[in-house]
């Protein structure tokens, strides 16, 4: 029984195209997978595109330009299953750090001709402007994740993928905590599994890549870093490095600032 | 000749003890220090078992050092190896059989472990090999156990307040017991331990060794106590289901479920499938445990949507719910679960101040 080749499309706003680079990586899977996707918009990999509709299409990047606003909302009427992927798409990226300060500021900062430059106020994940169905989280994304998802959707089930505390998966893999042993400051307690715990398996804190988990408390772990020693902006900067702009992570982040943007 | 009874030998004969282990073939799974931390792993050399070193220990925070005289253990209960933390149960083949993994545990010697982890082994008989989980039967009949004694208990360690500590009473193939730095008193608990121990020059311990020996345990269980008794708390904690103390403690809970994976009874798990590319799939068991949202998730809800209440429902499914559903208690007293929580939050605090708050209800 030959089934439809699922149709699947990828496209990219403001990122650095790492995420879409874990898809071309998956270079021992990727043949088999071609037999059963077909990547009908996927400008990394083939610049011949298909136009829609997808079955699946993977979001990269954050929502940074009026032009990507329009162009993500007509991709969402194109897509049936609709997947932010990374942490740009599912929490506004790296480059959300620009949203605590003034954009022509940052404009002035970078630009020689800042006056070029249309960008929205904010640096926005994917769900900020539509709707959307699955988050793949990660800076970046894992191959792992993905690949397991893609093969979810090919069996025709509800993609299930855990999403509670980097703690378990960490402590799983047989891990000695790191805040724990070495008093290394850790977002594990509320940082989304999915990883595979690398940064503590190299003897490191998590830094928040993969975003809050599921009923995360970041309020909590903040208040232990700071009775452990650390100054509230360094809490603060900790929270805001990757995934800062999510809804969870930036309360605690303004109200370690004391609210100032 | 051996028979019941308490010996008494040298260091040395420890180091031959060992090495008849590994002699009949045995995997030996031993304490060992890596990275600073005492870990439980496959040893290979009794040299790696880290006599010499002692760790410290307190509400989230862990260390060693070099020069003290005891060991406890780290964050590896024997739950690790009896109950992976995650384990491939079987495959679907693309044409839709089954094919379950090949018999893939070689007999193991579980090598100066600790009374309450020795106690958790008991647990999980009653759990896991009451239920009949044939992965856990598998490698449980293939297992022999050398535990040792604690002499020192660490500042987290209440085995003694929860009975299965700081002596071991039974469930052992060898207790030993490590008196001075050359001084070793030996228990044989089975036929095989028996065995064992004929093989090693040690002789029945004399009057003034048996004094010492009791004299060293008398003084480890005056340490390993929390500040609350057994007697009723089953039923003093269920009074207390609307104490404020859960959700005061929950409020600096992490909701990490650290807890719930260093437990050495912790017994709760996800089952996972995972389709192939090829149209076969891999079911998969992972430890999941009762502070993570999902684990009380249900179509249409939650029933324990709120932190605390997952927070109260382990404290009480430890002390308990356990007891009625397995006539034991499903807390051996071992602490990692307070050494270990990156919060610091105190179990036995939790549970202190619950009573407190029962009995100042007149609820008792
Ligand atoms: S190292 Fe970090 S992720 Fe791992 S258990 Fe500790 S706090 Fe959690
Ligand atoms: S440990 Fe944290 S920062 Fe490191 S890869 Fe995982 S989620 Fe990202
Ligand atoms: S008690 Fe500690 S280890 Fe357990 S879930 Fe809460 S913060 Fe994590
Ligand atoms: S509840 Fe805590 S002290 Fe009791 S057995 Fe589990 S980890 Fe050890
Ligand atoms: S305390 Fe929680 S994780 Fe542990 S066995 Fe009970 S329900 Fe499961």
């Amino acid at each position: 029984m030959m089934r439809r080749k699922l149709k699947v499309a990828v496209f990219k706003f403001a990122s650095c195209s790492g995420c879409q680079l874990q898809i071309l990586n998956m270079e021992d899977e990727l043949l088999t997978l071609t037999d059963a996707v077909e990547f009908t918009y996927f400008l990394e990999a083939s610049r011949a595109t298909a136009p829609g509709p997808y079955d699946v299409t993977f979001i990269e990047g954050s929502i940074s330009t009026p032009e990507q606003e329009e162009l993500v909302r007509r991709v969402r009427e194109e897509s049936r299953i609709l997947v932010a992927m990374g942490a740009c798409a599912t929490a506004g990226g790296i480059q959300a750090l620009r949203n605590w300060l003034r954009l022509d500021d940052v404009k002035r900062a970078v630009y020689p001709n800042p006056e070029w430059v249309k960008a929205l106020e904010h640096s926005k994940p994917v769900a900020e402007v539509v709707k959307v169905d699955y988050e793949l989280r990660g800076c970046p994304v894992s191959k792992e994740r993905l690949l397991s998802f893609i093969k979810q959707v090919l069996v025709g089930r509800k993609p299930y993928l855990r999403r509670e505390a980097l703690c378990m998966d960490c402590r799983r893999k047989g891990n000695v905590c790191v805040m724990v042993a070495k008093g290394i400051p850790c977002l594990g307690p509320v940082v989304q599994e999915g990883c595979g715990a690398i940064c503590p398996t190299f003897g490191r804190g998590c830094y928040g890549c993969f975003g809050p988990s599921i009923d995360a408390r970041p309020e909590a772990l903040a208040s232990r870093l700071r009775e452990i020693g650390m100054k509230d902006r360094d809490v603060a900067r900790l929270f805001k490095g990757f995934t800062g702009w999510s809804e969870k992570f930036r309360k605690v982040i303004d109200e370690l600032e004391g609210g100032a943007r | 000749m051996v028979s019941g009874g308490i010996y008494s030998g040298k260091f040395g004969e420890l180091r031959k003890l060992f090495n008849a282990l590994r002699l009949r073939g045995y995997r030996v799974i031993a304490p060992k220090l890596e990275d600073s931390v005492i870990r439980l792993k496959e040893v290979t050399s009794f040299d790696e078992v880290p006599y010499g070193w002692e760790d410290i220990q307190a509400p989230g925070k862990y260390s060693v050092r070099e020069g003290g005289k005891h060991f406890r253990h780290g964050p590896d209960a024997p739950k690790r190896i009896l109950y992976p933390p995650r384990l491939e149960l079987f495959r679907l083949r693309p044409d839709w059989s089954v094919e379950y993994p090949k018999e893939r545990f070689p007999p193991t010697a579980l090598f100066a472990i600790k009374p309450c982890d020795l106690a958790s082994i008991s647990v999980m008989d009653r759990v896991q090999g009451g239920i009949g989980d044939p992965y856990y039967l598998a490698l449980r009949k293939k297992l022999i156990i050398i535990v040792e004694n604690c002499v020192e208990p660490g500042a987290t360690c209440f085995c003694s307040t929860m009975g299965t500590g700081p002596e071991a009473r039974d469930g052992f193939d060898i207790a030993y017991t490590r008196l001075d730095d050359d001084l070793v008193v030996f228990r044989p608990g089975s036929d095989l331990g028996v065995e064992l121990l004929s093989e090693l020059n040690i002789e029945p311990a004399t009057d003034e060794v048996l004094r010492k020996y009791y004299d060293a345990l008398k003084n480890a269980s005056l340490k390993a106590k929390a500040p609350f008794e057994l007697e009723r708390l089953p039923d003093e904690l269920e009074l207390g289901l609307n104490s404020p103390v859960f959700k005061e403690v929950a409020e600096r809970c992490f909701g990490c479920a650290g807890c719930n994976m260093v437990c050495p009874t912790c017994f709760c798990f996800d089952v996972i499938d995972e389709p192939e590319l090829d149209g076969g799939a891999v079911r998969v068991r992972v430890w999941d445990g009762c502070f993570s949202y999902t684990y009380a998730e249900v179509a249409g809800g939650n029933f324990r949507k709120d932190l605390w209440a997952r927070y109260r429902h382990w404290v009480l499914h430890k002390f308990a719910y356990w007891v009625r559903q397995f006539g034991v208690f499903g807390c051996v007293g071992c602490g990692r679960c307070i050494t270990w929580c990156p919060a610091g939050i105190d179990l036995r605090e939790t549970i202190k101040s619950v009573v407190e708050w029962v009995r100042s209800r007149g609820g008792s």
